[in-house]
């Protein structure tokens, strides 16, 4: 027997390892060797709160713009919110590869950069619905209107309700900045979340347009008591597991859910804010945008038209848990229990449009600075 | 030059010539793109807010890496010095939080620190509270814990390894001589460790610094890092204040990077792996062993408690109250609805990144040992440059000046392989950087003497001597890969999602079960990879950091 162990050349070790790793690269590139002719870009929650989830929704709601057109529409769930679904279609500009984005709402939008990367275009399925929706979204037409909600506060009625807790039914931020209801009060970071922005900017409509106040006072009032979270997701999880927080930042569409959830009466129950004896909440809008210059332009159009149609839009409130924007279409029965547009004024009407997308940065940065030790 | 010469420099200058364009140039065109186009670089350092949050982004990574080295020094004793049965599956585990993706940690450290949390329902049982009395997962508590989590285990292995390399000897004298041990520790142990203790410190502070999902998650908005502010100004689209970010922490990290490759240098010097002795339990006194027992508890807490939570997580619905195997299956699952793909992704992405990374890795470790002076600078500037460099900055580059021209947007696997490899980087090159230091030079001689070419010099000797090291540096720079996800976030569609991007989306459509079981996997993978390691590179682990 040798002495020495037998030395294997590692030339052909090395050899062989490099053909295995052809190999498989090579089959993994053929695999997933795939060019979508028709891209369209979501943030990854839409269409996805029902009980079928988001791929058999999609599915059922596009098929027949598939068929129509002989496409593959390949819809991305990308995990980001609008912002970040913006910043991609930003760093894409020069060779997009989508056409239509989804989910871009009524304050992005103001955004030069959000404009920066659609292009302006007129459905005539707008005739289908409500002028006000195309107006409070966008009268340039980057955006054509898709879904809606109110963003307004919601309370747990196992812990609080109006008998304990009467300002529930008339609330005011100063009701808000009394410790006792600022410390149970879970709201979203405006820099991260729309529901958290909508928020901000209903506080800045209020105080600078209704009671000619600087905003800034109520921020610093509840500083030390409201609990901010990063976004929706999370403050949901802290307002639903903490038993100390009674109050969220979200959409009056949450007892309905609740309500659809439960199989029963909701446990879950709204609070608009109210001031001169009317209520009101902030809307948010969601649009459907052309990407400029993306690959199929006419296809996209086309799409966007389809978004407006009932197959796509009743898929809307049991899946997205907003309003369609269809206001022709009847409404599950559980939205008996959502509040409804026509019940409260919207805050939107206090801001001009131009007035947010000239201070809407200004206001981010102090809103950021009140939150600096 | 010779013919040989420029072969040579071609083999080393072809990593730097694939740093340049895939990490400096992505980098440079956002950067330089920014600070023209947008918000002045005096306007963004002058602001108020920016200012806080580099005042914080330095005092959280000072208190976290003094928390880091406080728990891991002692861990790192035992370590080295204790014998006790699985000790290399002890060391295998340690590796755990290394690979473990933030958002993954975040949710342990919830179920263990936060409110309604282990710890907090038990004090609450103690007291009979029926409200929370205990939440350390918040605030600025939240992000130091978690920051001395992931950290601890970086200190214990390299200043374990550290003490590994001490040799007996010397302290045996000592004991002959007359030294106590305060003495011993004082003289011999302490100025031996203190380079390893110093480079763990530096590496610890780099990685507090560029932390980024775990402030995010608990700073609540109030307190950012850099780097999390760097996030927030690309996705407010204030191009001008990111790069003016981006910029800063380069200068801070690289000086620091600096730092830790000198301190490295400084070690290696102290020369071979000793055989160190090493001490059973029962031969410790009584008041030592409860301190022993004392200390473990608290490791037990503080690292092995959110993991556990994790392990329980992939198995428990919180929604549904009921242990099921649900996250399992799905990940068994194939088709777009299961999860097998992202699994398929990470270790394809991953083991190929790995692949790079240490053929990447070998010439720059030449480089780093070369003669000259320039050479080891530019090639140490180099592989620490994917430490300091702002992930989220570099994942838009690519995108920006990599994928959109080449049209690599709707599957970017290509790009995601290229951020993996950079980030594993700088463990495979400084891996082997060591291993090529514990080669004797004489038989490099003598196989010169005896009439070897380069090439057969560097096939039947360097590499057969290198291979442990090669081995360390793969597996580290094989879980780094795996567990990134602020980059590969940013790049991937949902088809070429990694295990760390799908946690991150399961948890954020409340899928609870199938993270839990997603992070399990990544676990176990990782801990299989270290386990290989250990035997093979005979626990040399911490070397290689």
């Amino acid at each position: 027997m040798s002495e020495y162990p037998v030395r294997r050349d590692p030339r052909k070790i090395i050899a062989v390892v490099s053909v295995c790793v052809i190999l498989v690269v090579a089959t993994y590139a053929a695999v997933t060797w795939w060019k979508p002719r028709f891209v369209v870009y979501t943030y990854s929650s839409f269409l996805d709160w029902g009980d079928e989830g988001a791929e058999v929704v999609l599915e059922r709601a596009f098929a027949p713009f598939e068929e129509m057109y002989g496409i593959d529409v390949e819809i991305i769930l990308l995990e980001a919110d609008a912002n970040g679904i913006i910043s991609k279609l930003v760093a894409e500009q020069s060779n997009p590869v989508a056409d239509v984005v989804i989910g871009i709402d009524n304050i992005l939008i103001l955004q030069e950069e959000a404009r920066s990367v659609l292009e302006p275009y007129e459905s005539p399925n707008l005739s289908l619905i409500n002028e006000t929706f195309v107006d409070l979204l966008d009268p340039d037409h980057y955006l054509t209107p898709f879904d809606f909600g109110l963003v307004t506060l919601i309370y747990s009625m196992d812990t609080i309700n109006t008998t304990t807790h009467p300002q529930l039914g008339n609330l005011t931020f100063a009701d808000l900045a009394a410790a006792e209801l600022a410390s149970a009060l879970v709201t979203e970071n405006p820099n991260f979340s729309s529901p958290g922005l909508s928020f901000l900017l209903s506080q800045i409509a209020v105080y600078e347009k209704l009671l000619h106040q600087d905003w800034t006072t109520w921020w610093e009032d509840v500083r030390d008591d409201i609990n901010v979270q990063e976004g929706w997701s999370e403050a949901w999880e802290v307002w639903l597991g903490d038993p100390t927080k009674h109050l969220l930042v979200s959409y009056g569409t949450d007892p309905a859910y609740s309500a659809d959830y439960l199989g029963t009466a909701p446990d879950t129950a709204v609070a608009t804010l109210a001031y001169d004896n009317q209520h009101w909440a902030w809307m948010q809008v969601e649009g459907v945008g052309l990407v400029k210059n993306g690959p199929n332009p006419e296809l996209g159009k086309a799409f966007i038209d389809f978004c407006l149609n009932a197959s796509v839009q009743t898929e809307i409130p049991l899946n997205q848990w907003m309003f369609p924007v269809r206001t022709d279409l009847t409404l599950p029965s559980v939205y008996q229990y959502a509040i409804h547009p026509d019940e409260v004024s919207v805050l939107n009407q206090l801001l001009d449009r131009t007035e947010i997308s000239s201070n809407l940065t200004m206001w981010l940065d102090t809103w950021t600075l009140t939150r600096t030790p | 030059m010779n013919s040989r010469d420029l072969v040579r420099y071609a083999v080393l200058a072809f990593p730097f010539l694939l740093l340049a364009m895939f990490l400096l140039y992505p980098v440079l065109v956002v950067t330089v793109q920014g600070l023209y186009s947008g918000t002045p670089f005096q306007e963004v350092i002058a602001s108020p807010y920016i200012q806080f949050v580099i005042q914080f982004t330095f005092g959280q990574a000072i208190l976290s890496t003094f928390m880091a080295v406080l728990i891991g020094l002692p861990g790192a004793f035992l370590v080295a010095r204790l014998r006790f049965k699985g000790k290399s599956l002890v060391k295998a585990m340690m590796i755990v939080p290394f690979v473990l993706p933030p958002i993954v940690v975040v949710v342990g450290f919830l179920q263990m620190f936060g409110a309604n949390g282990v710890i907090d329902s038990f004090l609450m049982w103690i007291l009979g509270s029926s409200s929370s009395v205990f939440n350390l997962a918040t605030g600025i508590p939240g992000i130091i814990l978690a920051h001395t989590f992931y950290n601890v285990p970086l200190v214990l292995l390299m200043v374990s390894a550290s003490l590994e390399r001490l040799n007996p000897e010397v302290e045996e004298s000592a004991q002959i001589l007359g030294a106590d041990s305060f003495q011993r520790f004082r003289r011999i142990i302490l100025p031996h460790i203190m380079p390893s203790i110093l480079a763990a410190a530096v590496l610890t502070f780099l990685f507090c610094f560029m932390s980024f999902p775990i402030v995010l998650a608990f700073g609540q908005g109030t307190y950012m890092t850099i780097e999390a502010q760097i996030w927030t100004a690309f996705r407010l689209f204030d191009y001008g204040e990111a790069s003016s970010l981006t910029l800063i922490q380069i200068l801070i990290t690289l000086s620091l990077a600096t730092a830790y490759i000198r301190l490295g240098r400084q070690e290696n010097s102290t020369g071979q792996t000793a055989s160190i002795r090493t001490t059973s339990f029962s031969k410790y006194g009584t008041v030592e062993r409860l301190l022993i027992v004392l200390y473990l508890v608290v490791v037990a807490v503080l690292v092995i408690g959110p993991i556990a939570t994790i392990a329980r997580a992939a198995v428990f619905d919180p929604i549904a109250k009921i242990y099921t195997m649900e996250g399992f299956v799905n990940l068994f699952t194939l088709g777009n609805q299961g999860g097998f793909r992202y699994l398929i992704n990470s270790l394809f992405y991953a083991g190929l990144a790995t692949i790079f990374a240490v053929v990447l890795g070998i010439p720059l470790a030449i480089a780093m040992r070369s003669r000259s002076k320039a050479i080891p600078t530019l090639a140490s500037a180099m592989i620490l440059l994917p430490l300091g460099v702002s992930s989220i900055t570099v994942a838009y580059g690519l995108v920006l000046a990599i994928a959109v021209p080449l049209e690599l947007v709707t599957n970017p696997w290509p790009i995601i392989v290229v951020a993996q490899t950079i980030i594993g980087l700088p463990f495979s090159a400084r891996a082997i950087e060591i291993a090529m230091s514990k080669i004797d030079p004489a038989l490099l001689e003598q196989a010169d003497s005896l009439g070897a070419t380069r090439i057969q010099r560097l096939l039947f000797v360097e590499l057969p001597l290198l291979a442990p090291g090669i081995l360390v540096g793969g597996v580290f720079a094989f879980a780094m890969a795996i567990g990134e996800m602020s980059a590969t976030l940013f790049i991937a569609v949902p088809q070429t999602y990694t295990l760390a991007v799908a946690i991150y989306d399961y948890l954020a459509h409340r899928a609870f079960v199938e993270a839990g079981a997603a992070a399990l996997v990544l676990v176990v993978v990782c801990v299989i990879a270290f386990l290989i390691m250990e035997r093979i590179s005979e626990g040399s682990t911490g070397g290689a950091l």
